[in-house]
Formats: C-alpha cells, structure tokens, sequence
C-alpha cells in the first residue's frame, strides 16, 4: 500500500478571508476545500473510496448521497482530517493540509448521533471546543455560548444535563457546539437520521436559518433525497463497492427556501432527478441487496 | 398495617426483609430453647447479643483493629489501582506489558502467599495491609482500565480534530466517562478489602494488643466460646454491609445526574 498522505503543511497558513460572500451568490467563489484523487483502503483490502474528487466552493451547501457503505462518512471524516487517505490529496484554501484545528482551518463537525458528554451540563458541551482550545472562561466565550444557545433555540437550558432533553434537542445542542468555534466550513454527517420526521422537517429548516445568519459552507451526509433537494445547492451521488463519486446535481433553486418549496413542482422534478441518479448509483453496486 | 402503606414500594423493600429476619431470629430462639441444645453448640439470638454486651471492650478493640487494616488496604488498592489505570491506558504496550502481573495478583491465593508476607515484613499492621490490597486492587485495575477505555469514538475523533494534549483528553473526557466504571470497581473492592483483611489475619494469627475480629473468632473456636465467635462474625458481617452501603451512596451522589445507574426512573 502506497503511503502518499496528505503532506503537512509548511508554512503557516495565510489568513484566509472572512466569509463575506452571501450564500450560494457572488462571483467564483474560491474553493474552500478540495479533494482531489483521493483512494482509501482499509488493511483488511476494502476498497472505502476510489478516486474521489470533490470541491467545495465558499457558501455552498453540497449533499452527499448514496446507499449504505458508498464511503460517504469515510469521504466527510477525511475531509475532517479523521481518516488518512491512502493515496490522493486534500486541500484547504487550495493549500495542502494536514490536520484541521490549525489556524486558518476554522471546521465543525456534527456526528450521526449528538455526540455530548453526559455528564456535562449543555453549557459546558457547547463550550466544549472553546475550552479545547483554551479560550474557555472568558467572557467573551461565554456570550458565543449564549449565542449559539439563543439561535438553536436553547435558551434556558443551559444548565441541563444532555439526558433531559429530546433528541431534537440534544442535536440542536450538537449543533451549537459546533457554531461557537464560528467555523467556516461545517461536515454534517447524518445528523438527522435518528430523528422522526417533523423534529427533522424543522430542523432543516433552522440549518438553512442558521447557514444565512453564519455564511456557512456546508458538506451534509444524507439518506435521504428529500432532505437532499430541501437543502443543497449540489447533490453528490455516490456509487458503493467501491466507493466512488457517480453524479453532481445542481439544485438550482434559490436560499431562503420556505417549506413551500417541499409542495413545489421544482422540487418534486429534483427529488426525481436525484432518485433517479440513485437508482443508477445502487446499481452500479456489486452488491445490490444492500443497496437503498 | 394500612393498604396504603402495603403497596409504598420503599416500605415494602425495608419491612419485608426485615420480618423475614424477625422471624428466622424466633424461630432459631425458640428451637433452640425448646430442643435445650448447649450454648457451646449454638448459641440462642440472646446468648449473641448478651456476649455482644459483656465482651463489649474487646470486640470492640478487635473491630478497630480490622477496620484500620480494611481502610488502610482500600485506600491504598484505590490509590494504586487507579494509577496503574491511568499508566495502560497511556500506551498498549505498557498494558500488555504488565496487566498479566496484575491477573497473577487476582488469581493468586491470598493465603497461599499471607504466611511468605509475614516472614517478609515485620509489622503485622503493614504485613495484613499488603495481604488485604492484594486482594482488592485488581477490580480497580480492571474495571477502571475499561472505563477509561471505553470512550465515545465520535467524542474522541472530536478532541483529536481540536489536537488537543493527551491530559486535555485524559481530564476532560477519559476520567469523567471512567466514573460509573470505577465506582463499580471501588463496590467489589470494598467488600474484598476486608475479606483479605479477614483472611490474613487468620493466617497470621495475631493475638494480643494486635487481635482483629477473626483472631477473637479463632480464639473463641478454641475457648468453645461460641457466643462470641457468633458476635464477632456479626460485627465482620455488618462491617461489610456498612462499606457496600458506603460505596454505594457515594457512587448515586457522584453519578445522580447523568449515569443511568444512578438515575431514578420514572413509569
């Protein structure tokens, strides 16, 4: 196995731009994060990924989509700098990188399942990456917490434990955690799956809330089409065994969408599209029993 | 007895073990009495706490004697138990390196190696201490090990993508999430804490100044004094019931809030 990782970085990285584009508008925007012939094996001779390639420009929101075991997670977790690639390059702000956390690379990750420490309040789980990186404590930490709180809607629980609040909850909890370090680029994986229908409905709807107030660019894993079209400006189709990149779909709808927009003609056309380039994807599957 | 008070779930858990308890007492009072057997066989429940009352003094000075040995024994398997965590769980290979020198110590008889203790330190005090902390250190190494060992992996890949220190991960999310592990082990080691107490004062048949709880239960053996060897044997039994009570509250008072072990249910 051919160990070209990701090169580490050399010099410290410039000082990237704020995100001042609004979303999904302005001219060209720079790729923030970009990955580039990038193939994963696991030891045992799984093929995770093979020849992925993938940029994700400045405001937008991509979806990944595609049947179980496509790599989708594995693609987000490099992109996070949580898996080595095997051979292939990642790159941030069209630089090479290694690990995030470093300066320049400001990036929040949400988790399938809300991911708190239970035996913390939800104040010091949404402090958590403050305090990581030792700017904990300070006032000014503490209003970023109330911020975050206010906009998911968690006022007045900060002094909850994660087990008294419902799962919507605790995920909007996930998600104020990840808004405090005011990251410019935000890997969701899965974050709704486990959720009932309207907790997810509505929490959608606070994503793209969310995104406009904080210029976020989003990479979002999914199962779901429908959350797929609601969501993305671009909807990534991957194909399983191995996992690769099969399509690219543009939703060419504009932000702010409304719920109206579910009950559209345009997006029930989308959501064909998409299923359609899925059923293509599953079938390129070897295995397709196992496929969605 | 009122039905309101019959179907109070905390008083039926108190009343029903106890007149259980009452009634066993009777009816090994009133046989006894009744079949007239000897004292130096088995002694009536009166006979016990009569020996209880008069042999007060020196039950007494044996039970502070096997305390301070089960106390000193705990802390110190604690305090070494938990360091011995803390130091596998900085590297497999330090793991793998010692953790079959603690399964020796586990499966180690403690009264096979009690009589090679008390040749080798002269204290009896320090001599039963280390017999005792032989027996109760290993469920703190084990059950703490797994507990700081069984992380969230997405809280771990969390810390790591903030590169944060290995203290930072220890402090922050290791430890506390070790918690309902180590208060499970510190239960177990409780109880084991006094037993190797216990047995190695048997082995080491202390007597005088020096005598715990089981020398005056040898003692009595010989003197057929079987009243207080009974008394004696109670004194052991609640000792035990006291520590495991102990542990127990400290562990709800520690994990009340969030550790499902801890939480009170409601249907």
């Amino acid at each position: 196995m051919t160990a070209n990782k990701v090169t580490p970085l050399k010099a410290a990285p410039e000082p990237q731009p704020e995100i001042e584009a609004s979303v999904s508008e302005g001219a060209a925007p720079r790729p923030i994060l970009q990955v580039e012939g990038v193939n994963k094996v696991y030891s045992n001779g799984t093929v995770a990924l093979k020849g992925a390639g993938l940029a994700v420009k400045q405001g937008e929101f991509v979806s990944l989509l595609g049947p179980s075991g496509c790599g989708k997670s594995t693609l987000l977790r490099i992109m996070a700098g949580l898996g080595e690639v095997t051979t292939g390059t990642v790159k941030w702000w069209e630089q090479d990188y290694d690990v995030v956390g470093g300066k320049g690379r400001k990036l929040a990750f949400v988790f399938q399942n809300a991911t708190l420490m239970p035996w913390a309040r939800v104040r010091k789980n949404v402090r958590l990456p403050l305090d990581l990186e030792h700017k904990g404590g300070s006032a000014d930490a503490e209003k970023k917490v109330d911020d975050a709180l206010e906009m998911v809607g968690l006022k007045g629980f900060d002094e909850s434990f994660p087990r008294e609040l419902s799962g919507g909850m605790q995920m909007r909890a996930s998600i104020a955690r990840a808004m405090v370090t005011e990251p410019n680029l935000l890997l969701m994986d899965e974050p709704f799956g486990a959720l009932d229908e309207m907790t997810r409905n509505k929490l959608n709807d606070d994503v793209l809330k969310l995104r406009k107030e904080n210029g976020w660019t989003i990479v979002f894993v999914t199962h779901s089409v429908y959350e797929a079209v609601y969501l993305s400006s671009r909807v990534v189709v991957m194909a399983a065994r191995p996992g690769r990149i099969v399509d690219d779909i543009k939703i060419d709808e504009p932000y702010p969408r409304s719920p109206d927009f579910r009950m559209s003609t345009e997006f029930a056309g989308y959501c064909r599209q998409v299923s359609q380039a899925l059923e293509r994807a599953s079938a390129m599957g070897e295995n397709k029993e196992e496929s969605h | 007895m009122s039905t309101p008070l019959i179907r109070n779930e905390r008083f039926v858990q108190i009343a029903a073990p106890l007149v259980v308890g009452v009634l066993v007492l009777l009816l090994w009072q009133v046989s006894v009495m009744a079949f007239d057997v000897p004292k130096y066989l088995v002694p009536s429940p009166v006979d016990i706490v009569q020996s209880l009352v008069n042999d007060f003094s020196s039950l007494f000075n044996a039970l502070l004697m096997t305390l301070k040995v089960t106390f000193l024994a705990f802390v110190i398997a604690v305090v070494l138990g938990v360091a011995a965590s803390l130091l596998f769980v900085q590297s497999k290979w330090i793991e793998v390196s010692l953790f079959p020198y603690a399964v020796l110590l586990q499966v180690t008889p403690v009264v096979a190696i009690a009589p090679l203790i008390i040749i080798w330190v002269n204290d009896t005090t320090w001599a039963l201490t280390i017999c005792a902390v032989i027996v109760a250190i290993f469920p703190i190494i084990s059950n703490t090990t797994l507990g700081l060992r069984s992380v969230d992996p997405n809280l771990l890949s969390m810390f790591r993508m903030y590169r944060t220190s290995r203290w930072q991960e220890l402090v922050r999310l290791r430890i506390p999430g070790a918690l309902p592990y180590f208060f499970g082990g510190l239960r177990i080691s409780s109880g084991l804490a006094l037993i190797g107490a216990v047995v190695a004062e048997f082995v080491a048949g202390t007597g005088g100044s020096k005598a715990g709880l089981a020398y005056m239960i040898l003692q009595s053996g010989y003197n057929l004094q079987i009243p207080k060897m009974f008394a004696a044997l109670i004194l052991i039994t609640l000792t035990g019931i006291l520590l495991f009570a102990a542990m127990v509250w400290m562990s709800d008072r520690a994990l009340r809030n969030w550790h499902e072990s801890a939480l009170k249910v409601e249907h």
